[in-house]
C-alpha cells in the first residue's frame, strides 16, 4: 500500500517541482536551480526505493492504483509498475537530475520557465511509462509534445523555431491517426464484448478480425515508429536533436525516443498479434533498415550533435529488431539496449554541450586533439564511445549481443524451414556493428587526437559538477555492463508474458 | 396558467429582465453609468445561479405548453452559458463606460435563454432574433473605426438572410404538417413530402449561416474584427453555443439518414477543414479565432452525427471547455493604446517577457482549442469523435479528425510569437484591467476543474 502511495508521489513530484518554481522568487537563480535538483534527485531516490521493493517473481502490476477518472467511458486512472515500464522509470528518474544539473551554466534565459517545462516534460515521460490505460496513457503521451516544443523553440539553436515545429508536427500527425485508431479499439471492444473499459489488460482481449487489426497496427505503429523514429519516418529527429538545448537532446535521446519502443512493446504488437505476426517481415525489415541507414548517415556528418542523432537511429533499430524476433534472448536484450543507449546518447550528449559551452560550434572538423587540450574530458568521452560502440563489460555490448543472439536463434529454425529473410535480417544487421564501430571511432579520432586545435582557446577541463554528472553515468554504464543479470530478473516475467501475446494468435483462439 | 410555475420555470429569464429595466431606469435618471454594468453583472449572477440552483433541485415544467418548457439538463445548459457571460462583463468594463453594453447584452441573453427552452417554431425565432438583434447594435457601439460599419452591415445583412431562411422553412414546415411544434422537424428528417424536405434544408441552412459554417462563414472574420474585443468574445462563445444548442433542439433524438446526413458530413468537415487552413494567415488574433471558431462550429455539427441520446451531453460538454477557453484568451489580452493593435499577431510578440501571466493564459487557451490534452479541449473533441464512430461513421470519423490535426499549427503560432519570437515595441498600454484579469483567474480555474475531474462534469450534462 504505501508503496503505490509513493509511486503516485514519484508522479506528481515534477508537479510539485513546478508549484515550487512558482513560489521562488525570479531573480535568484541558484534557488531555482537547487530546488529543481533536489526534486529530481527526491524523485530518483524514490524509485530506486520502488526498484528494490519489486518483486521480481511476480507477474503482472505491482504497486498499482486504479480509481475511476471519467466513468462513463470506462476511464480508469490507473498506475503501476510492472517488468515492461521498470527499468525505463528508473532510467528517466536518473536521468532527471542529470539533465537538470548539466543546464545549470547552460541556460540563462528564463531560468524558471525553463525548468519548469524541464519538469513537465518529465512528469508526462514518468506518466507515459506508469499509465496502465489506454486514455491515460494517451492523455501523458500527448503532454509531453508541449513542454518539448517550447525547450526546443525557447533555448534552441539558430534555426530553432523551424525544429520545433517540425517535431510537434510530425508527432501530432500520428498521433491524431493513434487516437482515431484508440476509439475505434474501445468502440470494438464495447461492441464485440459489452465491456466499456481502456484499461490494457481488458484491450488486450479484444478480437478483430485481421483486416481491422491490420490498418489499427498500422496506425499505432505510424505513431510509435515516427517517435523511435524508424527510417523514413525520421527525419525531424536531426533537426530537432540539432536545435535543441543540450537538456532537450538528453531528453529526447535518452527517454523519448523509447516511447516508441516501449509503445510497440507495450501497445503496438499485443494489441494486434496476428497483424504483426503477418507484417514482421515489413516492420523487421524496417527495423535493420534504419540499422544500417543511420549508421551510414552518421558516417559522413560533419556536425557532432547530428552523428550522435543518427547513431541513436541506428541504436533504436536493434531495440526493434529484438522485440520483433519474438525471441526471449531478444526481447530482454532490447530492453536493456533501451536502458544502455539512454545512459550512452544521454551522455553524450551532454558531453556535447559540455564542449559547446566553451567553444560554441559543433563542426567536427573545427576540433582537434582534444586528448591533450582536455584530458579528463577525453577519458570519459573515450568511454562512453566505447559504450555506444558495444565494447564488452559497458552495457551497450549486452544489448546488442543478446537481439542479435536472439534474432540469430529465431531465424535459424524459420531458415531450415525454407525462409531466409529473417537470417538475412539478422546478418545484415550484425554490419550495422561494424558500421557504428566505423562512426564512432572516425568520430572520436577527429574528435580526440591529431594535431591539437579548438576553435576556442584557452579552453579549461572539466569542473567538479560536469565530473560528477558523466562519472555517475559512466558508473551506471559499466553496472548494467557488468551485472545484467539483476535487471534482467526484473524483466523476465513480462518479456515472457509479451511473447506470449504475441504468438497466441487471437483470431484461431476465438473459433469453435 | 399557474402563476408560481411561470415564475419559478422562467426564473433565469425574470432576472436578466429585471437586470434591463433597472440598466435602463438608471440610464434614464441619469445616474450611475458605472454602476450599470455592476447591475448586469449581479443579474446575470443571479440568473445562472437560478438556473442552476432549478436544474440541482430536479425542475421541469412547461409553463407555456407547446411554446416553453424546461427541465434540469435544459437548466444546467442555461446556466453554464449565462455565467459565460459573467466574465464577459467582467471584460467590459476597460472598454465601455455606459448603460448601453449591459442592456444590450442582457437582452442578446434573454434570447439565448428563449431558444434553449423552446418548443415551437415562434419561440425559436423569437429567441434568435433577439439574440441577434443587439449584436449588431453591440458591433457598432465601440465605432472606432469605418470598416466596423460595414462588418456590422455584413453581419446584418446576412443575419437576416438567415432569419428569412428560416421564415421561410418554418412556413413551408407549416404548409406540409400543419404545426408550429419542433417535433414537426424531425418527423419531416425522418421522411415527409417535397415540401417538408425543402423545409428542412431551408432550416438546416440558416442555422449553418448562423454559426458560420463553409460557404456561408464570410461575414464572422470581418464581424469579429469590427467589434470590440469583449463582443468579439461574446460572438464567440454564448451566441455561437445559443445556435448550436438552438439546432440540437430541433433535430432533437432524430436519426439522421441520407441524405441529410450527407449534408451534416459535408459542410461541417469542410468547415473544420477550411477553418483551419485560413486561420493560419490572419494577422490578427480576433481574426484567427473567427477561423477557429469556424472549425469549432464544424466539431460541433459534428456532434450530431452521433448517437442522439448522447448528443446535448457532447455539445454541452464541448461548449464548456471551447468557451471557457475562448473567454480566458479574450479576458487574457493585454490592453493596448489602440483598439486595432491590440491583437495584431505582431503584437504579442515576445508578450512572455512583457506580460507572463497573460502570455501563460493565451498559451493555455490555444493548446486547449487545439485539443492537446491534458487540456478540456481534448476530452470534448474525443467525446465528439468517440460518439460519432460508436454510430459508425468511422470515415467521417476519420476525416474530421485529420481535419483537426490542420488546425494545430496555427494555434501553436501564437505560442511560438509570444514565447519564441524577439520583443514587439508595442505603444503604451492602456488601463490596469484588474477586472479582466480576476475574469481570466476564474475561467482558468473552471478550465483546470473540468481538466481533473472531466468524468464528474460529463456526467452532469
Amino acid at each position: 500500500m504505501a508503496e503505490a502511495v509513493v509511486l503516485n508521489l514519484v508522479l506528481f513530484l515534477p508537479l510539485v517541482g513546478v508549484a515550487l518554481l512558482v513560489a521562488v522568487p525570479k531573480e535568484s537563480g541558484a534557488l531555482v536551480r537547487g530546488v529543481s535538483l533536489a526534486v529530481m534527485v527526491v524523485q530518483l531516490a524514490l524509485v530506486a526505493w520502488l526498484y528494490a521493493r519489486f518483486d521480481s517473481s511476480v507477474g503482472g502490476l505491482q504497486f498499482e492504483t486504479r480509481v475511476p477518472w471519467i466513468a462513463d467511458w470506462g476511464v480508469h486512472y490507473q498506475i503501476g509498475l510492472d517488468g515492461y515500464n521498470i527499468l525505463l522509470v528508473l532510467m528517466t528518474a536518473f536521468l532527471g537530475p542529470l539533465v537538470v544539473a548539466g543546464a545549470f551554466t547552460a541556460i540563462a534565459k528564463d531560468v524558471k520557465l525553463f525548468y519548469a517545462m524541464v519538469f513537465l516534460v518529465q512528469f508526462a515521460m514518468v506518466g507515459t511509462f506508469l499509465a496502465q490505460d489506454l486514455f491515460l496513457f494517451y492523455v501523458f503521451w500527448e503532454t509531453m509534445l508541449i513542454p518539448m516544443f517550447l525547450l526546443i523553440g525557447i533555448w534552441g539553436g539558430e534555426r530553432r523555431i523551424y525544429a520545433t515545429i517540425k517535431f510537434v508536427l510530425y508527432t501530432a500527425f500520428g498521433s491524431i491517426l493513434m487516437l482515431a485508431a484508440v476509439i475505434y479499439l474501445v468502440w470494438s471492444l464495447q461492441k464485440t464484448t459489452g465491456i466499456t473499459s481502456f484499461a490494457f489488460s481488458d484491450l488486450v482481449q479484444t478480437q478483430l478480425p485481421l483486416d481491422v487489426q491490420s490498418i489499427l497496427l498500422a496506425a499505432f505503429a505510424l505513431s510509435f515508429a515516427i517517435k523511435v523514429p524508424m527510417a523514413p519516418l525520421h527525419t525531424w529527429l536531426p533537426d530537432a536533436h540539432v536545435e535543441a538545448p543540450t537538456a532537450g537532446s538528453v531528453i529526447l535521446a535518452g527517454v523519448m525516443l523509447k516511447m516508441g519502443t516501449y509503445g510497440f512493446m507495450k501497445l503496438g504488437f499485443p494489441l494486434f498479434p496476428d497483424a504483426t505476426q503477418l507484417y514482421t517481415p515489413v516492420l523487421m525489415s524496417l527495423a535493420v533498415l534504419s540499422i544500417v541507414y543511420g549508421a551510414c548517415l552518421a558516417l559522413v556528418q560533419d556536425d557532432i550533435k547530428k552523428i550522435i542523432a543518427y547513431s541513436s537511429i541506428s541504436h533504436l533499430g536493434y531495440v526493434m529488431l529484438g522485440l520483433l524476433s519474438l525471441d526471449l534472448l531478444g526481447i530482454q536484450g532490447a530492453v536493456l539496449q533501451m536502458v544502455s543507449h539512454g545512459l550512452v546518447a544521454g551522455g553524450l550528449f551532454l558531453m556535447v554541450g559540455m564542449i559547446y559551452e566553451r567553444c560554441h560550434t559543433r563542426e567536427l572538423s573545427a576540433y582537434g586533439g582534444i586528448a591533450k587540450l582536455l584530458p579528463v574530458y577525453s577519458v570519459f568521452f573515450m568511454i562512453l564511445t566505447l559504450a555506444s560502440v558495444g565494447l564488452p563489460t559497458t552495457s551497450g555490448f549486452t544489448g546488442e549481443f543478446l537481439v542479435l543472439l536472439g534474432a540469430f536463434r529465431a531465424a535459424w529454425p524459420l531458415h531450415t524451414a525454407g525462409n531466409d529473410l529473417p537470417l538475412v535480417l539478422a546478418l545484415v544487421a550484425v554490419t550495422g556493428v561494424v558500421l557504428g564501430a566505423l562512426y564512432m571511432l572516425r568520430f572520436a579520432l577527429g574528435f580526440l587526437y591529431g594535431k591539437a586545435r579548438a576553435p576556442h582557446q584557452p579552453i579549461v577541463d572539466l569542473g567538479l559538477r560536469e565530473k560528477a554528472i558523466l562519472g555517475v553515468i559512466v558508473a551506471a554504464v559499466f553496472a548494467l555492463g557488468l551485472f545484467p543479470a539483476e535487471p534482467l530478473k526484473k524483466t523476465e516475467l513480462a518479456a515472457k508474458a509479451y511473447r506470449e501475446l504475441i504468438v497466441t494468435p487471437r483470431l484461431t483462439a476465438r473459433a469453435p | 396558467m399557474n402563476t408560481a410555475v411561470v415564475l419559478t420555470a422562467m426564473l433565469p429569464e425574470h432576472l436578466l429582465l429585471l437586470g434591463i429595466v433597472l440598466v435602463i431606469g438608471l440610464e434614464i435618471v441619469g445616474r450611475g453609468r458605472r454602476a450599470a454594468l455592476a447591475v448586469a453583472f449581479v443579474a446575470v449572477a443571479a440568473a445562472a445561479a437560478a438556473a442552476a440552483e432549478l436544474a440541482v433541485s430536479g425542475f421541469s415544467a412547461a409553463p407555456f405548453a407547446g411554446q416553453f418548457s424546461v427541465d434540469p439538463t435544459t437548466l444546467l445548459v442555461k446556466a453554464m452559458v449565462l455565467a459565460f457571460a459573467l466574465p464577459v462583463l467582467l471584460m467590459a468594463r476597460d472598454e465601455f463606460a455606459g448603460g448601453e453594453f449591459p442592456a444590450l447584452l442582457l437582452s442578446s441573453l434573454y434570447g439565448v435563454c428563449l431558444l434553449q427552452s423552446a418548443d415551437s417554431f415562434a419561440t425559436v425565432f423569437l429567441g434568435l432574433e433577439l439574440m441577434s438583434l443587439p449584436v449588431y447594435v453591440l458591433i457598432l457601439l465601440a465605432w472606432r473605426r469605418p470598416q466596423s460599419a460595414e462588418a456590422a452591415l455584413k453581419y446584418l445583412v446576412l443575419g437576416g438572410t438567415a432569419t428569412a431562411m428560416f421564415l421561410m422553412g418554418a412556413s413551408l414546415l407549416y404548409g406540409s404538417g400543419g404545426s408550429l411544434a419542433i417535433d414537426a422537424f424531425p418527423r419531416a428528417l425522418a421522411g415527409g413530402d417535397g415540401l417538408a424536405r425543402a423545409a428542412v434544408v431551408l432550416v438546416v441552412l440558416s442555422f449553418f449561416l448562423k454559426a458560420a459554417i463553409v460557404p456561408f462563414h464570410a461575414w464572422a472574420p470581418d464581424a469579429y474584427e469590427a467589434a470590440s474585443v469583449p463582443v468579439t468574445a461574446y460572438m464567440a462563445t454564448i451566441v455561437k453555443a445559443g445556435v448550436l444548442l438552438a439546432a440540437l433542439r430541433l433535430f432533437g433524438r432524430a436519426e439522421l439518414s441520407s441524405p441529410m446526413l450527407e449534408l451534416i458530413a459535408a459542410l461541417p468537415l469542410a468547415s473544420i477543414v477550411w477553418g483551419n487552413l485560413a486561420a493560419m494567415r490572419q494577422p490578427s488574433l480576433r481574426r484567427m479565432i473567427a477561423y477557429s471558431s469556424i472549425a469549432h462550429a464544424g466539431y460541433l455539427f459534428y456532434a450530431l452525427l452521433g448517437d442522439p441520446a448522447g448528443r446535448l451531453q457532447a455539445v454541452a460538454f464541448y461548449l464548456l471547455a471551447y468557451g471557457l477557453m475562448n473567454l480566458l484568451a479574450f479576458a487574457a489580452l493585454p490592453a493596448a493604446a489602440d483598439d486595432l493593435g491590440r491583437d495584431r499577431l505582431d503584437n504579442l510578440r515576445g508578450l512572455f517577457h512583457r506580460a507572463p501571466f497573460a502570455a501563460l493564459m493565451i498559451g493555455v487557451a490555444m493548446l486547449s482549442l487545439a485539443g492537446i490534452p491534458p487540456l478540456p479541449g481534448f476530452v470534448a473533441k474525443f467525446l465528439i469523435f468517440r460518439n460519432v464512430m460508436a454510430s459508425g461513421h468511422t470515415t467521417i470519423a476519420v476525416l474530421g479528425l485529420i481535419g483537426s490535426y490542420l488546425g494545430i499549427y496555427f494555434y501553436l503560432r501564437v505560442l511560438q510569437l509570444m514565447f519564441m519570437s524577439p520583443d514587439a515595441v508595442v505603444a503604451g498600454g492602456g488601463g490596469r484591467q484588474r477586472l479582466a484579469l480576476g475574469a481570466s483567474v476564474a475561467c482558468v480555474a473552471a478550465a483546470a476543474v473540468v481538466a481533473v475531474f472531466p468524468g464528474w462534469i460529463i456526467g452532469r450534462f
